[in-house]
């Protein structure tokens, strides 16, 4: 579905000696089907934006659009909203507080009116995708798993309720390197497999780089730039002054660049890790062939 | 807060106003003092001095009148509550209006107006405090006040740390609230329709949760405590020291005029 913000802001406490604009004026726009990075700084309104999308905030001015639903101060019923926009929250293990981690899984599906058999049957394929042994864990107490396990029950939770719009909080915080990989894999192979819309919030360019093919970068509430994961790393000077870094890849290739002869640079679309490596591969085996 | 961020009630404020920078102590004792005349007071004008005391105190205090009174919403109910159980309860004197058993009579009209207005005064004058003194101040100073009770085996420091960390919970747990049904209405959990059962079965996602992150919050806590050190009250210092300056004074000059006035005046 697309997903387009028209001068959208948001005042958290409006009225009180506590008023603060966390997000003014943001504008963009989001073809369906894409995976959004959404980077910033700590406190730049990644979270308030992303509460917007279904619902749970409504703006104090602008508008919303999510595929034909349109949100604006004045809406009052999103109930429809929130079954095809499917919000992971920042450390989702949190909200878990069934008796067994199936039930947990279920709990969505079934605030949506699904008979009983098929949500069972989406919470079985979602604790599959985030990677769980179904049989092993679906009648443990979510509360005796581990940080990581319970992470992605709570993911789980959210993917059962087959989303259209998928938006995930950090879903990788605290995590481990091999964690932080599986649930982003399982992740993005739903996201093709079911033509997904993502929003992806992460404080890492590793994370952006691998998945993401748009990026929104904001700063102070604002959105400030948009584009391919390309255009925005080329930017490398504005995004340090939003305290922000581009990937290691794409320093990699920048220093390489500065040693090799102009006739043998290295394209700026190399950030991908494996993208990266493999040309990498492919360039040695062929100067070997040559040494030869 | 989106939720409810109307639960504004008594949240300080941070300012440096004449009020916010007097002694904990001194607010203290000058809204008890306030309380005691206000209530035995029973001259209409002597509620006029109170109510423009107050008007005075919450002018010095530089506080946006409409927060504050936005922050007593929940107590608007009460108000009207027993103004209308006066009104028609109490009997005696000249009768006004009658309408078969039911009837507003002279002392029921009397009796309403004093009980709004003692209420009103007094619940206006405790929440500027509130808004008026950081949490810190305001348990360093109950602590102190209570100083003298320790004597008689009263656990004086231990009942001021629960309160400063009960009052400091309470804007985390509201959040921690806020945050979960977020979390929960993401999931289509609906908390504003439905019949009793279906709503009560809501609440439980939000309880439990709730539970489950305040217990962890009280153990890191204490863990945390204990890695610092903290062994109680004995030989604690403290950072800041609470000290009583010339504002104090001036409190202090106007609150002993005043019971001296409502004391000569009250018949
Ligand atoms: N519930 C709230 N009440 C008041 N202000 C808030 C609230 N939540 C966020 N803010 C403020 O709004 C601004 C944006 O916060 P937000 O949580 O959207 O940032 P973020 O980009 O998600 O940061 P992080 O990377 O740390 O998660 C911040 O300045 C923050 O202090
Ligand atoms: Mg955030």
């Amino acid at each position: 579905m697309q997903i387009s913000f028209e001068n959208v802001s948001y005042v958290y406490g409006k009225g009180t000696p506590f008023e603060k604009a966390a997000i003014s004026d943001v504008s963009f726009s989001i073809p369906s089907g894409s995976f959004v990075g959404v980077i910033g700084q700590t406190g730049s309104g990644k979270s308030t934006l992303i509460q917007h999308v279904n619902g749970l905030l409504k703006p104090s001015a602008g508008t919303i659009r999510v595929g034909e639903i349109a949100i604006t101060p004045e809406t009052k019923k999103v109930h429809s909203l929130r079954s095809k926009v499917g919000l992971v929250f920042q450390y989702p293990e949190h909200q878990l507080f069934e008796e067994t981690v199936i039930q947990d899984v279920m709990y969505g599906p079934l605030n949506f009116d699904l008979p009983k058999d098929l949500a069972y049957q989406r919470a079985k394929e979602a604790l599959e995708i985030v990677g769980l042994p179904f049989e092993e864990i679906k009648d443990r107490s979510p509360f005796h798993l581990s940080g990581g396990q319970m992470r992605r029950v709570a993911i789980a939770g959210v993917l059962a309720m087959q989303p259209k719009v998928l938006v995930l909080d950090e879903p990788t915080a605290g995590l481990d390197p091999a964690g932080r990989k599986a649930i982003l894999n399982g992740i993005y192979q739903i996201h093709k497999a079911e033509q997904l819309t993502t929003l992806l919030v992460t404080h890492s360019m590793e994370e952006v780089a691998r998945y993401a093919d748009q990026l929104l970068v904001l700063a102070n509430g604002r959105v400030a730039m948009q584009g391919t994961p390309e255009e925005v790393f080329s930017k490398k000077e504005e995004l340090r002054e939003l305290a922000l870094d581009v990937p290691e890849t794409v320093s990699f290739v920048h220093r390489l660049n500065e040693r090799l002869p102009k006739d043998q640079q290295l394209s700026p679309t190399l950030y991908k890790e494996e993208d990266l490596t493999a040309y990498l591969l492919t360039l040695l085996q062929q100067k070997k062939g040559e040494g030869r | 807060m989106s939720i409810l961020q109307n639960f504004t009630l008594g949240q300080f404020v941070p300012s440096d106003s004449f009020v916010h920078r007097l002694d904990p102590r001194s607010k203290f004792l000058f809204l008890l003092v306030y309380a005691v005349v206000v209530f035995l007071s029973n001259q209409i004008w002597l509620y006029a001095v109170f109510t423009a005391i107050l008007i005075f105190s919450l002018r010095l205090s530089k506080l946006s009148l409409a927060y504050i009174f936005r922050g007593l919403k929940p107590v608007w109910f009460l108000l009207v509550f027993t103004i209308i159980l006066q009104l028609f309860l109490t009997k005696g004197g000249e009768v006004y209006v009658q309408w078969g058993w039911f009837s507003i009579e002279e002392d029921g009209v009397r009796q309403a107006f004093f009980i709004a207005m003692r209420l009103g005064l007094i619940v206006v004058m405790s929440s500027l405090l509130t808004l008026t003194t950081s949490p810190m101040d305001l348990t360093d100073g109950i602590e102190k006040m209570l100083g003298p009770f320790k004597k008689i085996g009263l656990p004086v420091h231990e009942l001021a740390l629960m309160l400063s960390i009960a009052i400091r919970f309470i804007p985390t747990l509201l959040e921690e609230t806020d945050k979960i049904m977020k979390a929960q209405m993401s999931r289509g959990a609906n908390f504003e329709s439905g019949g009793m059962i279906s709503r009560a079965k809501a609440m439980i996602a939000i309880v439990i949760p709730l539970f489950v992150s305040a217990f962890r919050r009280a153990e890191d806590l204490a863990l945390a405590m204990e890695a610092r050190g903290y062994r109680g009250d004995v030989g604690r210092t403290k950072l800041r020291q609470l000290a009583f300056s010339y504002r104090d004074g001036l409190v202090i000059v106007f609150m002993i005029l005043m019971v001296v006035a409502v004391g000569v005046w009250r018949v």
